[in-house]
C-alpha cells in the first residue's frame, strides 16, 4: 500500500516535470517565433559584431585624452553626490520601512508602495523623463540616480534593520527609553556594519549608472560615447571605453579596501 | 557579512561608574576612527563635487515651475496605444528571455574552464577569468551601443548585446558555485579513478542544478531592466516607444508605459519570489 501510494506521488511528479519541460519548449518556440529570431542569423552575428570591436575600435585614438578629464571627474561626482543623498533620504525611509522600527504601520505600507514604484522602473528611464523637466546636463542624471538609489538603498536597509534580533530594543523599552534614544542606541550601531557595506555598493552601481546617463543626454562619460559613436569615430569610443573600465575597476577595487577598513 | 575580530583589550569602558553623568564607551577605537574619517572624507568631497558640477539652481526651479504642468499631463492617462505598448512589452520580455537561455547554454562549459578545481588548464583558465572579469567591467548599454552600430537597429542587436555581460555574470556565479561546493565531489570522483568527464558530468552539472533557478531567477530580474532601457538605445522593445513618446511629448502614452513596466517588473520580481521560496522548501 504505501509502496503504491509513493508510486503514484512518483509518476505525478514525473508529469509534473515533463509538463513542465513541455511549457518550456512551447515558451522557447514562441519566443523565438515572436521577435523572429534565427539561431543561424545569431551565429553568423556573433563574428560580425567581434570582429567589429577588433577592427574599427582598434587602434585607440588617445590624441583628446585632455578633454576627457572633466566628464571623468564629473561622472565621479555625479554618483558622491546621488549615493551620499539618497544613502541619507533612504536611512530614514528604511526606518520608516522596517517593521520593528516603524511608528505607526500604516506608514509602513504606504512608504513600501512608493519605495517598490520608483525601484521597479530603470533609473535611465527616470533620467530620461527627467532631461525633459530639467533640460539637458548632469542635473536630470543626477536626480535619476538619486530617485532609484534612495528606492533601492530603502529596500536593503529596512531588510537589515529587520534583521536586527529584538533584544536590544526590548532591553532599552525595558528602562523606558523614548523612540529617538532606541533609534540612536540600539538600532543604529548595529545596522553600521550593512549600511557601510550597501552604501559603499550603490556607489558602485552609481558610477557604472552615471557612466551610461549621458546616452539620453544627462551629463558624463556617456555623452562622449554616445557623441563618437553617433560620428562613427570608434577609436574615439573604445578609448572612452577603456578610461571607463579603467575607472570602475580602480573604484571597486578602493571600494573593497574601504569596506575591509570600516566593518 | 564579514565582521572585524574585536580585540577585548581596544574596548574602552571607563570603569569610574560612579561619575554622574559620565559616558560609557563601547566602541572599538578603530573601527569608529575609520568610520570618522570616512564620514569626513565624504563630506569633504560631497562640497567639492557640489562647486565642480556647477549646480544649476535656476534650472531646478525652473523645473519645479514646469513640475506642475509636466504632472497635469502625465496624470491624463491615454489607453490609445495599449497594443502598442503590450507588444513592446513583449519583445521587451522575449529579447530578456532569449539573452538568458543562450547565455546559460553558453556559459556552462567556460566555467568548467574558469573555477580552478577543474580547470583542465590553469592558464587558459586565467584567461577567461580575466576576459569574463573585462566584459563584466563595461556596463550592458555600452554592448547594445556597439552591437547597434555593428548589426543595426532591431532585437538581434538587443540579445547580443545582452549576451556578453550575461555571460560572463553567468560564468562568475557558476565557477563560483563549483569552487565552493564541488572539491568534496571531484575529490571523491578522481579517487576513484574518474576522468575530467567525469568530474563534471557525473559530479558538478548536479551541484550546478542546486543554485540554479535563483542565479537564472535574478539575472532575468536584471536583464527585463536593461533590455527596457536598451530600447532607448535602439534595440526595439518598449524603451523604444517610450523614448519616442518623451521625444514628442506624449506624456499620456509615457504614463501609461511607465506603469506597463512597473508592474511587468512587479510581477515577474513577485513570480520569482514565489518559485524560490517553494524550491526552497523541497
Amino acid at each position: 500500500m504505501k509502496d503504491n501510494s509513493s508510486n503514484v506521488r512518483y509518476s505525478q511528479k514525473k508529469i509534473k516535470r515533463s509538463l513542465t519541460l513541455i511549457f518550456f519548449v512551447l515558451l522557447v518556440i514562441v519566443a523565438v517565433n515572436y521577435v523572429d529570431f534565427n539561431p543561424i542569423e545569431l551565429v553568423k552575428s556573433i563574428p560580425i559584431f567581434i570582429s567589429f570591436i577588433f577592427v574599427d575600435f582598434f587602434p585607440l585614438n588617445t590624441s583628446d585624452l585632455g578633454e576627457y578629464i572633466k566628464p571623468v571627474i564629473d561622472t565621479l561626482f555625479i554618483s558622491i553626490l546621488a549615493t551620499t543623498i539618497s544613502s541619507i533620504l533612504a536611512m530614514f525611509l528604511g526606518i520608516l520601512m522596517a517593521h520593528n522600527t516603524t511608528p505607526w504601520p500604516i506608514c509602513r505600507i504606504i512608504v513600501r508602495g512608493m519605495v517598490t514604484f520608483f525601484r521597479s522602473i530603470p533609473f535611465l528611464l527616470w533620467a530620461s523623463v527627467l532631461v525633459v523637466i530639467l533640460g539637458v546636463g548632469p542635473l536630470p542624471g543626477m536626480f535619476g540616480l538619486i530617485l532609484f538609489g534612495t528606492a533601492f538603498l530603502a529596500r536593503v536597509y529596512a531588510e537589515s534593520i529587520e534583521e536586527i534580533g529584538p533584544e536590544s530594543l526590548e532591553a532599552l523599552d525595558s528602562t523606558g527609553a523614548t523612540y529617538g534614544q532606541k533609534i540612536k542606541h540600539s538600532v543604529l550601531p548595529q545596522f553600521m556594519p550593512s549600511f557601510f557595506s550597501w552604501t559603499l555598493f550603490m556607489f558602485e552601481i552609481n558610477v557604472r549608472s552615471s557612466a551610461i546617463l549621458g546616452i539620453v543626454g544627462a551629463g558624463g562619460v556617456g555623452v562622449l560615447i554616445k557623441e563618437s559613436m553617433d560620428l562613427f569615430q570608434y577609436s574615439k569610443a573604445s578609448t572612452v571605453i577603456a578610461i571607463m573600465i579603467l575607472m570602475i575597476l580602480i573604484l571597486e577595487y578602493l571600494t573593497n579596501r574601504i569596506r575591509e577598513r570600516l566593518i | 557579512m564579514k565582521i572585524k575580530n574585536v580585540n577585548h583589550a581596544d574596548i574602552k569602558i571607563n570603569t569610574e561608574l560612579t561619575a554622574p553623568g559620565k559616558k560609557i564607551r563601547i566602541v572599538h577605537k578603530e573601527t569608529q576612527r575609520h568610520q570618522n574619517i570616512f564620514f569626513g572624507a565624504v563630506a569633504v568631497l560631497f562640497i567639492l563635487a557640489l562647486f565642480f558640477i556647477e549646480v544649476d539652481y535656476n534650472g531646478i526651479l525652473q523645473g519645479f515651475d514646469r513640475l506642475p504642468s509636466v504632472i497635469k499631463e502625465l496624470s491624463q492617462i491615454s489607453f490609445e496605444n495599449f497594443g502598442t505598448l503590450a507588444f513592446g512589452m513583449l519583445t521587451t520580455l522575449t529579447i530578456a528571455f532569449l539573452a538568458v537561455l543562450i547565455s546559460l547554454i553558453i556559459s556552462f562549459p567556460i566555467s568548467f574552464i574558469v573555477a580552478y578545481n577543474v580547470t583542465p588548464n590553469k592558464f587558459i583558465g586565467t584567461i577567461f577569468r580575466y576576459a569574463t572579469m573585462l566584459i563584466r567591467s563595461i556596463p550592458t548599454p555600452i554592448w547594445v551601443l556597439i552591437a547597434v552600430a555593428s548589426l543595426g537597429f532591431g532585437p538581434m542587436a538587443g540579445i547580443i548585446g545582452l549576451l556578453f555581460p550575461t555571460t560572463s555574470f553567468f560564468v562568475k556565479a557558476f565557477a563560483a558555485q563549483i569552487e565552493e561546493e564541488g572539491s568534496d565531489v571531484i575529490e571523491a570522483i578522481r579517487s576513484v579513478g574518474g576522468t575530467w568527464w567525469h568530474v563534471v558530468i557525473k559530479g558538478l552539472l548536479p551541484v550546478l542544478f542546486t543554485g540554479l533557478i535563483a542565479t537564472i531567477g535574478v539575472r532575468f530580474e536584471l536583464d527585463v531592466h536593461e533590455s527596457v532601457i536598451l530600447g532607448i538605445v535602439g534595440a526595439g522593445g518598449i524603451g523604444y516607444l517610450l523614448q519616442s513618446y518623451i521625444q514628442y511629448y506624449q506624456f499620456g502614452d509615457l504614463t501609461l508605459g511607465i506603469l506597463m513596466v512597473f508592474v511587468t517588473i512587479f510581477t515577474l520580481e513577485l513570480v520569482i519570489n514565489l518559485i524560490r521560496l517553494r524550491i526552497g522548501d523541497r
